[in-house]
């Protein structure tokens, strides 16, 4: 009898073992969330006052800025699948007994889990730049972010299932997580955006994490803590049974 | 004896463009069987239902007992896949290849990692087994493969064009693995291949299959029987047709041989002893006015059969090209 963790297994070292294989990877992940702080968050707290909160823009930044990285890192976790079609190894899934539930949610966890490394890598080289951040609470704020990060990985997962160039799954993954991404108070709280824009930041499960995120280390959110847990986790199933659906559908040509 | 592959009626269209066209074959236990035919006649097709990874559009089969409509996930449990192109992940290492594959299949700690280890000795690639892939060459990337289709015993083994794309020398090196898989374990395979050579020296049963359908089946001697003699090639110059109708003729009347004519002017006669007719096909030549170019002669092999039976060599791959294209095509827009 094939006992089903194992496909899950399977799946999921073969995420991680790749991510630590690729140092490009390892390496790119962590430089590009370090520019956004250095460059942006250190060259607008000079110019910027936030309406509202007497904080300063950088501690308002990095918190939302430690969960866009794990946000980002997720969605190219779909990139693998593409990989796999690509190079023939989703052949050799899809024709082993393991059920194909228990190898896609492997898959999921281990995106998680490279990208909840991102976000603790960019916690650590953010605590410099800033002294008013509670970072004891670093602990839970990647709890919370490791549920928006299982759902971001089935948004990308998802994607990847109907894609089949590497070109297409950029060029469509840039094109949702841009707007998701400023939309969901990273950059600029949701209380002063446009009703349309609120529109987008409530379906960003980013919005959520960045909110508890800065509740939790700054003090300041712009919604009840649990009401972000609960919206949060209504995404994560509903974007895990999306991606249950769509890869149970995948076949190889 | 029993039998491990059964199809009944198996066929898979995309689209309009029917791949696999209502196939019957049994396969027995323990034997190596061939599909043989040029490219895009649907044989990976066809392995890949068997396999459970694509639906047939209609009919089914049975493999090792079970139907692959019914019951794929007990299907997927007995049988081993070597696909025609690589499947593997070349950033990791080939033990960890294995071992991810063993994972899919159930099998953990230590009789995993003995078992992994015991076939890549079988592949002789023992010392190369914490090596990322990266480094192999394409020889040993399909040994890797081999023996990863064996990790979970499987009763029966599926190699779709196993030497594909390999250099001589590696070729007739896998040919040796494949025969003593076959002689140790006990294991019935079903390979394709459009090499005529591997077909006969590997099979001991042949179905050769074209546009989707099976036009003979039978061991290689058998079906080299049907060819008796030797065949002989004539390339002729382009001349007008009652010409080269007045040439057949006579050749027909004068050997009592069927000439068959072939694409780009050039003549195919079945004849019991070549060297002794080659003479007279020249005075035949002369008196018809006639300009032979070329003329070669051959032993009789599965080509002159695939020949008798298509009007094509199964190396002219101009025609069946155009089918793989098609072939790919239909698939990519008949997806959705």
């Amino acid at each position: 009898m094939v006992s089903p963790i194992n496909g899950f297994i399977a799946s999921y070292y073969l995420q991680v073992k790749r991510f630590w294989r690729s140092k490009s990877r390892v390496i790119g992940s962590i430089v590009q969330p370090v520019f956004w702080m250095i460059f942006f968050g250190i060259g607008f707290t000079k110019s910027v006052r936030l309406i509202g909160p007497a904080v300063s823009y950088i501690d308002f930044l990095i918190p939302g800025v430690i969960l866009m990285t794990i946000f980002t890192a997720s969605f190219m976790g779909g990139m693998s699948v593409i990989w796999d079609k690509e190079f023939g190894f989703m052949k050799v899934v899809l024709v082993s007994p393991a059920p194909r539930q228990m190898s896609l949610l492997g898959r999921i966890m281990g995106d998680a889990t490279i990208a909840l490394f991102q976000g603790l890598i960019i916690s650590l080289v953010a605590y410099p730049l800033t002294s008013n951040l509670n970072y004891l609470a670093i602990p839970i704020v990647l709890g919370v972010a490791f549920l928006v990060s299982i759902s971001v990985s089935s948004i990308g997962i998802t994607i990847a299932s109907k894609m089949r160039s590497f070109e297409g799954f950029g060029l469509i993954v840039n094109l949702i997580s841009m707007p998701l991404t400023f939309a969901s108070g990273v950059f600029f709280p949701i209380d002063t955006m446009p009703d349309w824009m609120k529109i987008i930041a409530y379906i960003s499960p980013l919005t959520y994490g960045a909110d508890i995120a800065r509740s939790l280390m700054l003090g300041i959110s712009s919604m009840d803590i649990m009401t972000d847990i609960f919206a949060l986790s209504i995404l994560t199933i509903m974007f895990v049974s999306m991606a249950l659906i769509i890869f149970e559908k995948t076949t190889i040509e | 004896m029993d039998i491990a592959i059964e199809t009944i009626n198996l066929t898979k269209r995309f689209g309009d463009l029917t791949a696999v066209d209502h196939i019957n074959i049994g396969i027995r236990k323990g034997e190596i069987f061939g599909l043989l035919g040029p490219n895009g006649a649907g044989k990976t097709t066809t392995i890949h239902m068997l396999a459970t990874i694509l639906k047939p559009t209609e009919g089914t089969a049975f493999v090792g007992g079970y139907d692959i409509l019914s019951e794929s996930e007990k299907v997927r449990r007995i049988i081993g896949i070597v696909f025609q192109d690589t499947t593997v992940d070349r950033n990791l290492t080939g033990f960890e290849n294995l071992w991810v594959y063993g994972k899919l299949y159930g099998l953990s700690g230590s009789y995993l990692k003995d078992r992994i280890v015991e076939l890549l000795r079988f592949v002789e690639l023992e010392r190369w087994k914490d090596v990322p892939l990266r480094k192999y060459s394409g020889g040993m990337i399909r040994r890797l493969e081999i023996a990863r289709s064996m990790l979970n015993e499987p009763e029966i083994l599926f190699l779709d064009e196993p030497t594909l794309g390999l250099d001589p020398q590696t070729r007739v090196h896998i040919w040796e693995y494949i025969r003593r898989i076959r002689e140790e374990k006990d294991i019935t395979i079903l390979l394709t291949t459009h090499y005529l050579e591997e077909a006969d020296v590997l099979c001991d049963g042949l179905a050769i299959i074209d546009y989707g359908k099976i036009i003979a089946i039978g061991s290689p001697n058998e079906l080299k029987s049907k060819v008796s003699g030797d065949t002989i090639y004539l390339k002729i110059a382009h001349e007008d047709g009652r010409k080269i109708d007045f040439f057949m003729r006579s050749i027909a009347e004068n050997l009592n041989a069927k000439p068959q004519l072939l694409r780009d002017s050039r003549v195919m006669i079945v004849v019991p002893n070549a060297p002794q007719i080659i003479p007279q096909i020249f005075r035949i030549a002369s008196e018809t006015e006639i300009t032979i170019k070329e003329l070669t002669y051959s032993r009789p092999s599965l080509n002159e059969v695939f020949i008798k039976l298509t009007g094509r060599s199964i190396r002219d791959e101009s025609g069946s090209i155009m089918q793989l294209m098609r072939l790919r095509r239909a698939i990519r827009f008949g997806r959705r």
